[in-house]
């Protein structure tokens, strides 16, 4: 931002119809893979574009390619018209290309003007900080994007829209021409989205123009002009607002292959029920209720936030539960910690693997005995440990579940991906667990490993084992799961069984929609 | 042991690898070596190596307990002031009650211990259930506790003539020709060693301390254990405390703890930086106080001027941390 008071309208460019931000055949090559390949993408001024694709289909990609932080292999992005060519992020600043992340490039613990200025140069009165000046040129831009807060005011003390728009504030007051927002409403609550979206609207009549990211369809479709889908690294379509239904737009997505890919043949579920939540609300989950049986491979599903993972948290104690009961056979569990779910015959794998699963430098034998370790005690007062019996179950666990390792003693860190997530779902197997809650089992494994995880969950539902199985990919669904249910804003959109567990009926559930029509 | 051998296989020998594991170990030897031939008639003898670890011995208590602590993942900054707590109120306890009685003295002593306990779990307690940063939390605790030293003793010391001879004994006394500090020195590294090594509350620690949500999902409750290191911690400090008080014959209610405070610190790091690199651990620490001992004798032995003791340490203990992360870098 700039001393000078200025105004923030963004000035008819010549020739309106010029795109903003044109990009053209962009290509990225990673050593193995083609993220990107000849993609191509148009944002005209004063509109707002979605740009649309699962996990992996390259939308980060492309905006890292689009900011300056990734080289494109080949292609080119135009601003204006102009083509601009700029090795790092901040000639990409410089060329009118603002990106606001997930989580806001602001500094919690600094004011609202403070971040404002954050990486100007400060209006300076005799060598010292004109604070009053900076002041008032924040203000003039909050008043501008339409925020009524102090500038003052810290960013911890305000609400998740107001910190968008202080975000977009920035990105508008530094002049950029092209405004991209990564995932901007994650953290935003329902109203706070509607907030923000009547001020980009604003914005965007103003002349401002948008690219955003979401995984969240019902918003792109109530906020976008236009959209881009990308799948698997290409175009897959790209949507004016009178042509963009949801039916089309899915299909875009995910592609045919959801409904060609090995639909799972068999099931193992019976009649029992091993475990039941009523009501259960805690975290992002809100008043649901779930049956699951012995021998089933339930799936849920939903976008990030919508509260599917947060069921598994909660029939695990890993998070509190604000309502409901939980209940395993006869008895209610009243979960306050891990331990009691663990001691309740209850397993747990969380999705960050890394972050909560491995014990690094141990060795595969110590993780696999970790939450079992009480079972090959010598005695029971020391709590001596029976070092050979504990390494003999080691061994049993890591050889049933075909972990590739050089020996029981080698260190985790040392194995691959797909062979450390084998030892932490076979820890579980010495606990004598009957129920398994499977957070993202096979996120960042390799296809091998992730077919053989598959193998591993099928034989325990044989066993007779109730799994509850969530995924980052929408195709594991059907591969794997006798039922599936979808997760919109916090509650059961929808339960899906059999053939109908289609990639298709998953998205459009957890995009708010419904199933018989496409279109709402 | 658990073995974290990275096996790098056909990309030569791993001299990187090979050193964070024993670095430490080969100075030791080295030094001990170049001591021997410097000067030979005195360094290498039965009544030095005993001097030496005589000398060693109330750090090597203090040490072994923050080593527990440290295994969770806890700083404890009071080991200082609980070293002086021990010493000071064990002697006073005895010049109170003034009975010469061997039980009195074992009573005074197990009750000043208890004591210890108590406080060390207060840190516990702060640090688990309130969060609070245990390198402040327990900064704070060692201020109170000397407060509390200072103004139950009005700053006077207690002499070995108001101290009961069979108290005395615990610092001066000799089993087999073994000074009895050795010998409780052992003992308590070979307690805690079975402790951390071959108990499931040990192998528990470890998992908080290698990873604390991996342990409360592995059903590992951090709280409870915090206690129990945060107790064995201030415990083992008081019991350190306790035999510099009968070793020395004086109860001083100040300028006892801080000496150990810090060597304890670099004893636990040069430790974690042998065999097991990243991992704080009995034999390590053993180690690094055995480290710290043989520096300091060895160099006055040879006349070398005291300054020279702190640069060597400092230095070893450098050269340590380097290899240790350059250890883990490598593994990253």
């Amino acid at each position: 931002m700039t001393a000078e008071a200025t105004e923030f309208t963004r000035q008819e460019a010549a020739g309106s119809e010029t795109p903003v931000l044109g990009v053209r055949g962009l290509r990225k090559e990673f050593p193995g893979t083609l993220a990107l390949d000849d993609v191509s993408l148009e944002v005209r001024r004063g509109e707002i574009h979605a740009l649309l694709g699962e996990n992996g289909a390259g939308k980060s990609t492309l905006i890292k390619c689009v900011c300056g932080a990734y080289a494109a292999t080949a292609g080119e992005v135009r601003i204006e018209s102009r083509p601009v060519n700029f090795a790092t992020p901040r000639g990409a600043v410089e060329a009118g290309i603002a990106v606001v992340h997930q989580h806001f490039n602001l500094v919690p613990t600094l004011n609202v003007a403070e971040n404002l200025w954050l990486g100007e140069d400060l209006p300076r009165r005799m060598g010292l900080v004109d604070w009053p000046k900076a002041h008032a040129r924040a203000r003039d831009i909050l008043d501008y994007v339409g925020l009524d807060i102090s500038t003052d005011a810290q960013i911890t003390a305000l609400r998740a829209d107001h910190v968008a728009m202080i975000s977009i504030a920035k990105a508008v007051a530094s002049d950029a021409k092209i405004i991209i927002l990564d995932e901007p409403t994650t953290a935003l609550l329902p109203h706070e989205v509607e907030t923000l979206f009547v001020q980009m609207r604003r914005l965007a009549q103003e002349g401002h123009s948008f690219l955003y990211v979401s995984h969240r369809l019902a918003e792109v479709f109530e906020i976008a002009d236009r959209a881009t889908v990308l799948r698997d690294g290409r175009n897959a379509g790209t949507f004016e607002r009178a042509t963009m239904d949801r039916a089309s737009v899915i299909e875009a997505i995910v592609g045919r292959r959801g409904e060609l890919s090995g639909r799972k043949s068999g099931s193992h579920m019976r009649e029992s029920v091993a475990m039941e939540a009523e009501g259960l609300s805690g975290g992002g989950a809100e008043n649901v209720s779930l049956t699951l049986h012995q021998g089933e491979i339930l799936g849920v599903a939903g976008l990030p936030g919508s509260g599917a993972e947060d069921v598994l948290s909660l029939m695990f104690g890993r998070i509190r539960r604000r309502a409901g009961t939980i209940r395993k056979g006869e008895a209610e569990l009243r979960l306050q910690e891990p331990a009691d779910a663990i001691a309740a015959g209850i397993a747990y794998v969380p999705a960050d693997r890394l972050a909560e699963s491995v014990f690094h430098a141990e060795s595969i034998r110590t993780n696999i005995t970790m939450p079992s370790l009480a079972r090959y005690l010598r005695d029971p007062i020391l709590h001596l440990v029976n070092r050979a019996a504990e390494a003999r179950e080691g061994k049993a666990v890591a050889e049933r579940m075909r972990v590739r390792m050089p020996g029981i003693e080698t260190a985790i860190d040392d194995l691959s991906g797909g062979n450390q997530q084998k030892v932490i779902l076979g820890r579980w197997l010495s606990t004598g667990a009957q129920v398994f809650l499977l957070n993202a089992p096979t996120a960042a494994v390799d296809v091998g490993a992730k077919a053989e995880i598959y193998d591993l969950i099928e034989e325990l539902a044989g066993e007779g084992a109730a799994i509850l199985f969530t995924s980052t990919e929408l195709e594991e669904y059907p591969v794997i799961c006798d039922r599936v249910l979808v997760f919109f804003r916090g509650r059961v959109a929808g339960a899906l069984t059999g053939d109908q567990v289609t990639e298709q009926n998953i998205m459009t559930l957890a995009a708010g929609g419904a199933l018989d029509d496409g279109d709402d | 042991m658990a073995t974290t051998d990275t096996g790098q296989a056909g990309a030569g020998f791993d001299w990187l690898g090979f050193l964070a594991r024993w670095g430490t170990l080969i100075s030791l030897v080295l030094l001990i070596v170049i001591f021997s031939l410097a000067r030979p008639e005195v360094f290498p003898t039965l009544r030095n190596t005993l001097n030496i670890l005589n000398q060693v011995s109330i750090l090597g208590i203090i040490a072994l307990g923050l080593t527990v602590c440290l295994v969770v993942g806890l700083f404890d900054l009071s080991i200082g002031a609980m070293a002086t707590f021990g010493g000071y109120f064990a002697a006073r306890f005895l010049a109170e009650l003034g009975m010469e009685s061997g039980w009195v003295v074992l009573g005074a002593v197990l009750a000043v211990l208890i004591l210890a306990m108590a406080i060390g779990m207060i840190n516990g307690a702060l640090v688990s259930y309130l969060g609070i940063s245990a390198i402040v939390e327990t900064l704070a605790m060692s201020f109170i506790v000397t407060g509390v030293i200072l103004g139950v003793s009005g700053a006077r010391t207690v002499y070995s003539s108001d101290m009961p001879e069979s108290f005395q004994i615990i610092g001066q006394g000799v089993v087999l020709g073994i000074p009895n500090p050795i010998l409780i020195m052992i003992a308590t590294a070979v307690v805690l060693w079975i402790f951390l090594e071959h108990t499931q509350p040990g192998r528990n620690m470890y998992a908080i301390g290698g990873n604390r949500e991996a342990a409360r999902l592995s059903g590992i409750n951090f709280q409870k254990y915090a206690l129990v290191a945060m107790a064995i911690s201030a415990a083992c400090a008081a019991l350190g405390g306790l035999v510099a008080a009968a070793n020395l014959g004086s109860g001083r209610p100040q300028g006892v703890g801080e000496t150990y405070l810090l060597n304890a610190f670099v004893a636990v790091f040069i430790g974690a930086s042998t065999l097991r690199p990243g991992k704080f651990h009995v034999f390590g620490t053993a180690v690094g106080v055995l480290l710290i001992g043989v520096i300091n004798n060895g160099l006055s032995v040879m006349g070398v001027a005291t300054y020279w003791q702190y640069i060597v340490q400092g230095l070893i203990l450098i050269l340590a941390l380097i290899s240790a992360s350059m250890n883990s870098v490598r593994r990253a």
